[in-house]
């Protein structure tokens, strides 16, 4: 029905989709899965119409189709449900479900109110929603958001004649356990009406809910598999790709950390909705890992130990004393050095050059009385750049147009060069290539020999394993167990899943 | 893979074509605009004409200059019109009680308008932190403040200044050009010396490019912005001695004007209103972008209202070439 | 200095306070004369609250205009806060909704003075007094149909300016002083506004009579000193020495002038000017510029609100009185080098006192319509 034909497709400096092959039947329910960075959600734009692909084509229903929007993808029945719920909040239900169709209600300039609520009424039985289509969504829980959603793409069966494709892109990470198994009840029930491409990175959801599974890694589809034959362990490798390899994750230069002193110490600290009752220590020369899912209070733990969130109980002490007044100011000055997520929001200024970044957080050094010291700044970048081969023509360079991974050197080089020694990672190989991955496991066992502490929240469990010393495992802000991770002796991806959800 | 490696070449080219050309666009626009009016009246392009032209641009210029830093920062200071009278005025004031010449104690007239400058800015910055009133609001705010201030201490009247000494700023000439003209561009230069070597300087640009990031590179952003409006005040205040010093006359319209010239000269010269792009020499070639076209009109003969849709016309292509510049780093 | 500032914001503090407090109880008032009906003639008003409205006071001709709204409530034997400021910052909008609102808290006890902002404002204006029964005269603004006599008493008056003749006079000088040939330049108000259309006809209609004197340039200044530097800036180079005399639509355009002119070390250059204010008195007297006219904003902001004043509690009946004296012109005043002394001593330096009953005495004949 719908197919893509060795579709591909380019960004500069990545090659996001190689020759993918693409098929859904009838009422059918496909997996997509794959690590972050295998090119799913580049698959899924070109699916909806977000993206053109630059080769291959796409048929519905035998006939080529290229789309130029994801309007267009609407009109040949394409539909998406999105994982950042795309509802306006102020809105009413039934406003959100027919934005931008509202014409077919319009009557000499005016909608008429009653029938747009009618027809609402009729989208949302569809999903099984017994609310009043006239409530301002904000209103509604996340879950109920979600059908919301659902029945708006659901409208594309009265507007279009043919089949529908629905995506759900990560459709459950905001759902609790009853909600999910709501959801694919009627996901069950729906494929009457549609087909679905069901994408998660929960891998036992998309086992249980598709017909069949598509493994991508590194652009490529690598396995499908039917739901039968479905193995996970058969699956991880395929989207692993290869054996957990020690190497990798540069094992062999894991050394054993100075248990002897604390960096950073949590003892029994708790955030208001965040976190609470989390203690451990942070070593010299320790890799500590913080797992969970999403909302379990990693990223609200790293942002406690650079000043941004106040505890409300408990004390955290950073080099044996604790902040006197909590901000990202005195967290710098104390040696702590933050790495996060969001690099182009939060890790390198767009349009200042690599020495600018670099010296961001410790101007003070390069300045006497508030005058810049633009040589040694120059000085301090080259070094750097040399010492991380860091692929840039030169210090002038705008990091605005540097490549993820260089980009990522800019920021370790930053707080490296400026004498942190407790870092915080915060999924620092999202977005990198392979190479450039591997290039940062290889500056943190550096970081690690030179008496670095650093405290890391990991793209994958399998890189949290190698990386780790210590790893904790965290539930809905509660501390759930904690592992040590010594070399040869590695917990194992299920040791761990098995606590987090 | 080689057809890859050709793509990606061919796309960065492109984007390093089209960089250059927003980067350099507002010179070229002035060039353009220069030979122009050169051809249509060949008389434009004289030393003294470009004096002239300099004379009305250099208070414009400072005040220019001293927004610019804001916007880099990414806020926006609205308060100009009333800073300038205000410290027009307080400088008329100290300047006549100290004895009305720049040879005796009155010439602590000068710094003192500074220093007026700078704390009607910072108290600007420190209402628009501390309060958390989005800058425009506040600016402007205060800058009716500031016009209601110069109206009660002048009382509707002008100020005179016709102290000779002082007044050598505009009647006295070094290679033709009067010494407001040179006055001008020391402070460019200053300005130029704080963007670029002073972590100030550096720190308005972190800032504007992603205040977040100034925060996690534990950069104290409170201080940073009111500094950023305390510098822009003392701006103001060299643009309202200039000022006087061009007219003889401190008044409470002083200040007029200067909104519309100082943020569309700003614009015009390719800094971008959301921040972290653009810098005083752009400031420099949009005031004199600005001024030209208004000098240039009056010379070759058109009438002002032309003047004026010029100018608009000119905004709106500033915008869309900046914004084109940021949808760029969105293109993955 | 300081109490001055002091004074200011006290009296700006209580005008403010009563006005809030009033107003809020003038609703009522508004109420209650609803149900007496519009248009019901009272003979007369006993002590009305007196109100000038106008644009704002940071521009020194309306402070004038509205100095002398304060020295006729004075001459009454009232403090000079008596006298309500209705301040529209250039609002026709504001105007009308000051008046409604200071006419709903008077209950229709009002004489007010104003100018309406802008010429179709007039009407709803003088409506809304009419009909409250409350007193008004005009100053400036107003439509060509639009008439006191088409209102009863209500409308008591209209002054306006026109500048035509006074600019052909200042024109006329300057041509002199040209010797009757060389290129003259123009700089001139707000393009669309009217005082700047006259000022600039009063220009050609003196050239008419000198035909070796040519006209180079007319260019808008917008009344600005910074405006009129920079426009008279780019005539220096356009026309360099053509330039033999220089026409100013208001004095402080000359200002900007002078200060073109002192830039290019240019000395001497005949300048005239319109509007009289004691700067350009001074340099009249200096012979900096040959002349200006004196509107006497003081005397026709203190009148109107006497005319307003003095028919609201019956001291002229303005239905018995003859058009002229319900539409004028305003007295104006050519400044030359040789009297400038003497006319600042009498009347910028000591105010005079003026009669403020005698409604016609200085004015300048009844208003022509073209």
């Amino acid at each position: 029905m719908y197919q893509l034909n060795k579709v591909d497709k380019k960004f500069p400096g990545v090659h996001a989709l190689k020759a993918v092959d693409f098929k859904i039947g009838r009422g059918e329910i496909v997996g997509l899965i794959g690590e972050n960075g295998a090119g799913k959600s580049t698959l899924m734009k070109v699916i909806y119409g977000a993206y053109q692909p630059d080769g291959g084509t796409v048929t519905v229903d035998g006939k080529t189709v290229r789309f130029q929007n994801p309007r267009q993808a609407m009109d040949h029945g394409i539909g998406m449900v999105f994982q950042e719920q795309s509802l306006i909040t102020n809105l009413t239900v039934m406003e959100n479900i027919f934005l931008g169709f509202e014409r077919q209600f319009v009557r000499f300039g005016v909608i008429n109110w009653t029938a747009m609520a009618e027809a609402a009424r009729h989208q949302l039985r569809k999903v099984k929603l017994d609310i009043d289509p006239s409530t301002v969504t904000s209103k509604l829980s996340f879950a109920q958001r979600q059908l919301v959603e659902l029945a708006k793409v659901l409208t594309l069966e009265e507007r279009i004649d043919g089949d529908l494709v629905i995506l759900l892109d990560e459709p459950t990470s905001v759902l609790a356990k009853e909600e999910v198994e709501l959801l694919f009840s009627l996901v069950r029930e729906l494929t009457s009406r549609a087909s679905f491409i069901f994408v998660s990175h929960r891998m036992d959801e998309v086992m249980e809910l598709s017909d069949r599974i598509y493994v991508m890694k590194d652009g490529e589809v690598v396995d499908v598999v039917a739901h039968d034959a479905a193995n996970i362990d058969a699956i991880q490798h395929k989207m692993v790709g290869r054996e957990v390899d020690k190497q990798y994750y540069r094992e062999q230069k894991q050394r054993p950390y100075d248990g002897s002193k604390a960096l950073v110490r949590f003892d029994r600290v708790g955030v208001a909705g965040k976190f609470n009752d989390i203690s451990f220590d942070l070593h010299p020369g320790e890799v500590l890992c913080l797992v969970g899912t999403e909302g379990s209070g990693r990223e609200a733990i790293l942002r406690t130990i650079f000043g941004l969130e106040k505890p409300g109980t408990g004390t955290v002490e950073i080099k044996g004393r604790p902040f006197e007044r909590t901000n990202a100011q005195e967290a710098v000055a104390r040696g702590v050095g933050y790495v996060p997520r969001e690099r182009k929001v939060e890790g390198i200024v767009n349009g200042m050059n690599v020495y600018e970044n670099m010296t961001l957080s410790q101007m003070g050094n390069y300045a006497s009385k508030g005058v810049l010291r633009i040589g040694e700044e120059k000085a301090l970048a080259e070094e750097w750049i040399k010492r991380l081969s860091i692929k840039t023509p030169d210090v002038y360079k705008d990091c605005g147009g540097l490549s993820g991974g260089n980009q990522q050197k800019v920021v370790l080089a930053k707080w490296r060069s400026g004498g942190s020694d407790i870092f915080l990672l915060d999924h620092p190989t999202r977005g990198l290539d392979i190479g450039a991955k591997e290039d940062v496991y290889d500056m943190i066992r550096e970081m690690c020999d030179d008496g670095a502490g650093i405290v890391l929240v990991a793209d994958t469990l399998e890189e949290a394993i190698g990386l780790s010393h210590t790893i904790l495992v965290l539930k809905d802000g509660k501390f759930q167990k904690r592992f040590a991770g010594p070399p040869g002796d590695k917990p194992s991806l299920y040791d761990l899943v098995h606590h987090m959800i | 893979m080689a057809k890859t490696l050709t793509a990606d070449k061919a796309g960065t080219g492109f984007s390093i074509r089209r960089e250059t050309l927003v980067k350099w666009a507002p010179l070229l626009v002035l060039i353009v605009l220069c030979a122009f009016f050169a051809v249509m009246e060949p008389r434009f392009l004289s030393t003294r004409n470009f004096a002239r032209i300099l004379i009305a641009a250099s208070p414009a210029l400072m005040v220019a200059i001293g927004v610019t830093f804001v916007i880099i920062m990414g806020s926006i200071d609205l308060s100009m019109e009333g800073t300038v009278s205000v410290c027009a005025v307080a400088f008329a004031f100290c300047f006549l009680w100290l004895g009305g010449t720049l040879a005796s104690w009155a010439w602590l007239a000068l710094p003192f308008a500074m220093l007026v400058g700078a704390v009607l800015g910072f108290v600007n910055g420190l209402i628009h932190v501390k309060l958390r009133i989005p800058s425009f609001m506040a600016s402007l705010a205060m800058g009716f403040v500031g016009t209601g201030l110069a109206m009660v201490m002048t009382g509707g009247d002008r100020i005179r200044i016709e102290d000779a000494l002082f007044r050598s700023l505009l009647t006295e000439r070094i290679l033709g050009f009067p010494l407001m003209v040179y006055v001008a561009g020391v402070f460019l230069l200053v300005a130029w010396f704080i963007q670029t070597r002073t972590t100030l300087g550096r720190n308005f640009y972190a800032v504007g490019g992603g205040e977040d990031l100034a925060i996690a590179s534990g950069l104290n952003v409170n201080r940073v912005r009111v500094l950023g409006f305390t510098v822009a005040g003392v701006f103001f205040a060299v643009g309202a001695l200039l000022a006087v010093g061009r007219i003889g006359i401190a008044e409470t319209a002083t200040g007029n004007n200067f909104m519309f010239l100082s943020i569309t000269a700003v614009v015009v010269g390719g800094t971008a209103l959301w921040g972290g792009v653009g810098g005083v020499w752009n400031t420099l070639v949009g005031v004199l972008i600005v001024f030209v076209i208004g000098n240039g009109m009056v010379v070759i003969g058109l009438p002002g209202y032309v003047q004026d849709g010029v100018l608009g016309i000119l905004v709106i292509l500033a915008v869309i070439l900046s914004t084109d510049r940021k949808s760029i780093s969105f293109v993955k | 200095m300081s109490t001055f500032i002091k004074d200011f914001i006290e009296k700006e503090k209580i005008n403010r306070r009563n006005f809030l407090f009033t107003s809020a109880c003038g609703l009522g008032g508004a109420a209650a004369m609803g149900v007496l009906g519009p248009g019901m003639a009272r003979a007369a008003l006993t002590d009305p609250t007196i109100a000038w409205s106008y644009r704002n006071r940071t521009n020194p001709y309306w402070n004038e205009i509205v100095s002398g709204g304060e020295a006729f409530v004075e001459s009454l034997g009232m403090p000079k806060d008596a006298l309500t400021h209705l301040i529209n910052e250039g609002s026709s909008e504001k105007s009308l909704a000051d008046v409604k609102a200071i006419l709903a808290k008077t209950g229709g006890n009002l004489a007010l003075a104003i100018d309406t902002n802008d010429a179709p404002n007039a009407r709803p204006v003088v409506g809304a007094v009419a009909e409250a029964g409350a007193y008004v005269s005009t100053l400036w603004n107003k439509t060509d149909d639009l008439h006191p006599w088409d209102f009863g008493d209500n409308y008591v008056s209209h002054m306006s300016w026109s500048d035509e003749g006074p600019a052909e006079q200042t024109a006329r000088v300057l041509l002199e002083a040209m010797g009757g040939k060389g290129g003259v330049v123009h700089l001139g108000g707000i393009a669309s506004n009217n005082p700047a259309i006259e000022r600039l006809n009063g220009l050609k209609n003196a050239l008419k009579d000198y035909p070796d004197v040519e006209l180079l340039a007319a260019e808008p200044a917008d009344w600005d000193t910074q405006k009129a530097n920079q426009v008279m800036s780019a005539f220096l180079t356009r026309y360099g020495d053509e330039i033999a005399g220089v026409h100013c639509a208001n004095d402080t355009i000359a200002y900007g002038v002078l200060e073109a002119l002192r830039a290019e070390g240019i000395e001497g250059m005949p300048i005239v000017s319109y509007d009289g204010n004691p700067q350009a008195v001074q340099l009249v007297a200096e012979r900096k510029i040959l002349a200006t006219v004196f509107t006497n904003p003081h005397w026709g902001g203190g009148i109107t609100a006497a005319l307003a004043y003095h028919a609201a509690i019956g001291t002229f009946k303005p239905s018995e009185e003859p058009n002229e004296h319900r539409e004028f012109y305003g007295p104006t005043i050519m400044v030359q080098p040789d009297d400038a002394l003497e006319f600042k001593a009498n009347y910028l330096d000591s105010v005079p006192t003026y009669d403020w009953t005698d409604f016609w005495g200085p004015s300048n004949g009844p208003i022509v319509y073209k």
